[in-house]
């Protein structure tokens, strides 16, 4: 089938504050951990400077399958401890070239993924496995009623107009990384609207609304008396602070306490699903 | 027969599980699936026992053992090295040992007969390996790398070892362990053979992304399609009935 011609989408990001000058955790104050931290599946190691200070150049690439076990093991909670067709799920997010992004580390030998984005239309892949577990599952979990019809019809008849919302990271990804993958992400789905070879391709990525399933911290109901000021307003810590814009932005939400990890302090993990329209 | 099969999402089975000849460990936790596949395939042969090691759920790493003998690490508890004792059947020593390489089941791989073990292990260790499960034991290493437990996988009839081993590698581990050798993967390319495989003389539990290639392989070079468990579990059925009567 004849393509049209790509972007460019490979990108090359460099650490780098605003003006420009390489990162180093003295200069800005940033924690040690965020740029010399290690992620449980990079073998490799970064060089160690004296002062503690890291170089660290990130590249984003189309997902492609040799991704597979890295992704894989980004993906490993994504839908709390059920037994699902995981496997059928990151096939199907490295076979959509065209829109997503995965993010390594410029020559780490290992080539092990440290982020995964991605946008999946719910219509276009209902036939999968995959994506018809995911809807028993978050339908199976959801426990309010006024959220529930509108997941339902999101599921069911609307669903080529949804987009699956895919972003999972490793803990310490620097977050200067965040605004240009995210950007990415939308500019491949609007470049795709243009660019895909079928008119059905084109309109499955001409989304209504994106679908996100993310963790949370949310304090637990029996500790709601003693307050702190240190998270949220309402309780919620966000381990990825672009949900907690995600969630303001949303339509609606809800959210399921997880079994996968249980925090036995004040706090109990949740996910929360996000819904809006752009 | 090679079965597939998921621990939690996970297809690294062979870290939350340790299969031998007389006896099958498998993790707590996870759903009951996992423990009833291992339950459907061995229950009237041999007995499949839960447990955790130092309330670890990661046992296939931790411990190493066969029809002889287990070895456990200096964290177990108390209560779980007891439980195993009860558990397990008579001729099965089980012993926890000091050693400061602690996931034995990374720097060990064993069958009834042989074991390979990390360069850098005890020298006590290593006459207790020799003692409690009555093996030979070679320090050796696969394709470069010291964690001999995590690159290969044997039993008595074949062995399956990490995919970049060179021929030479090949040929001098064959001989030294008497069995047929073939270098490949697991779980859909793995290289860790270790975590994605557990393997006895007549069954083996991979993890459910398997290629059927990968699978085939696996039958082949461990000799499962015409073995029988009857067969081999015969000599060991005395000292085997007192436990399950």
């Amino acid at each position: 089938m004849p393509r049209g011609p790509t972007r460019d989408k490979r990108r090359t990001y460099k650490s780098k504050d605003q003006k420009g000058f390489p990162l180093s955790s003295k200069d800005k104050g940033i924690p040690k951990h965020t740029l010399e931290g290690k992620s449980d599946l990079s073998g490799s190691s970064e060089e160690e400077g004296s002062e503690g200070v890291v170089q660290a150049d990130f590249v984003f690439f189309d997902p492609k399958p040799d991704d597979f076990h890295g992704v894989k093991i980004l993906l490993q909670t994504y839908l709390d401890d059920t037994q699902w067709d995981l496997s059928g799920f990151v096939d199907l997010i490295l076979a959509q070239t065209t829109v997503g992004t995965v993010v390594k580390m410029e020559g780490d030998d290992d080539d092990t993924p440290f982020s995964i984005v991605t946008a999946l239309n719910l219509g276009r892949y209902k036939d999968h496995k995959c994506i018809k577990e995911l809807k028993e599952f978050l339908l199976k979990v959801c426990q309010e009623k006024d959220v529930i019809r509108d997941l339902r019809l999101l599921m069911g008849e609307q669903a080529h107009d949804v987009g699956l919302l895919v972003s999972q990271r490793v803990v310490n990804l620097p977050p200067q990384l965040l605004p240009p993958l995210h950007d990415a992400l939308f500019d491949e789905v609007s470049w795709a609207t243009e660019d895909e070879p079928t008119a059905e391709l084109r309109n499955s990525f001409r989304f209504k609304c994106y679908l996100l399933v993310s963790k949370i911290y949310k304090k637990n109901n029996r500790n709601l008396i003693r307050r702190s000021g240190s998270d949220g307003g309402d309780g919620i810590v966000y381990i990825k602070p672009e949900d907690e814009n995600f969630h303001k932005l949303s339509l609606w939400s809800f959210s399921f306490p997880m079994h996968a990890q249980q925090v036995e302090t004040q706090e109990a993990s949740n996910i929360v699903v996000c819904f809006f329209w752009f | 027969m090679a079965t597939r099969l998921m621990f939690e999402n996970s297809c690294e089975v062979g870290v939350f599980s340790k299969l031998t000849n007389a006896f099958c460990l498998v993790a707590i936790g996870g759903s009951e699936s996992f423990y009833s596949t291992f339950e459907a395939e061995l229950a009237d042969v041999i007995p499949v026992v839960k447990t955790s090691i130092g309330g670890n759920r990661i046992i296939g790493r931790l411990c190493v053992g066969n029809k002889n003998g287990l070895l456990l690490p200096h964290t177990t508890t108390d209560q779980e090295l007891q439980h195993l004792r009860n558990s397990l059947p008579d001729q099965v020593v089980v012993q926890r040992i000091e050693e400061r390489l602690s996931a034995l089941g990374n720097c060990i791989a064993c069958n009834d007969h042989v074991a390979l073990a990390h360069t850098d292990l005890d020298r006590e260790t290593e006459e207790i390996i020799a003692d409690v499960l009555g093996v030979e034991v070679f320090r050796q290493t696969i394709a470069g790398n010291i964690l001999v437990g995590s690159y290969c996988s044997f039993s008595n009839r074949g062995g399956l070892v990490h995919p970049h081993t060179s021929i030479e590698d090949l040929d001098e581990l064959s001989t030294l362990l008497q069995v047929p050798l073939v270098a490949g993967t697991v779980n859909r390319g793995s290289e860790v053979i270790g975590a994605g495989l557990t393997v006895n003389d007549w069954t083996a539990f991979c993890g459910s992304d398997t290629t059927a290639t990968e699978l085939s392989v696996i039958e082949s070079v461990f000799k499962l399609r015409e073995a029988q468990p009857n067969a081999i579990v015969d000599e060991m059925r005395k000292s085997l009935i007192d436990s399950y009567v």
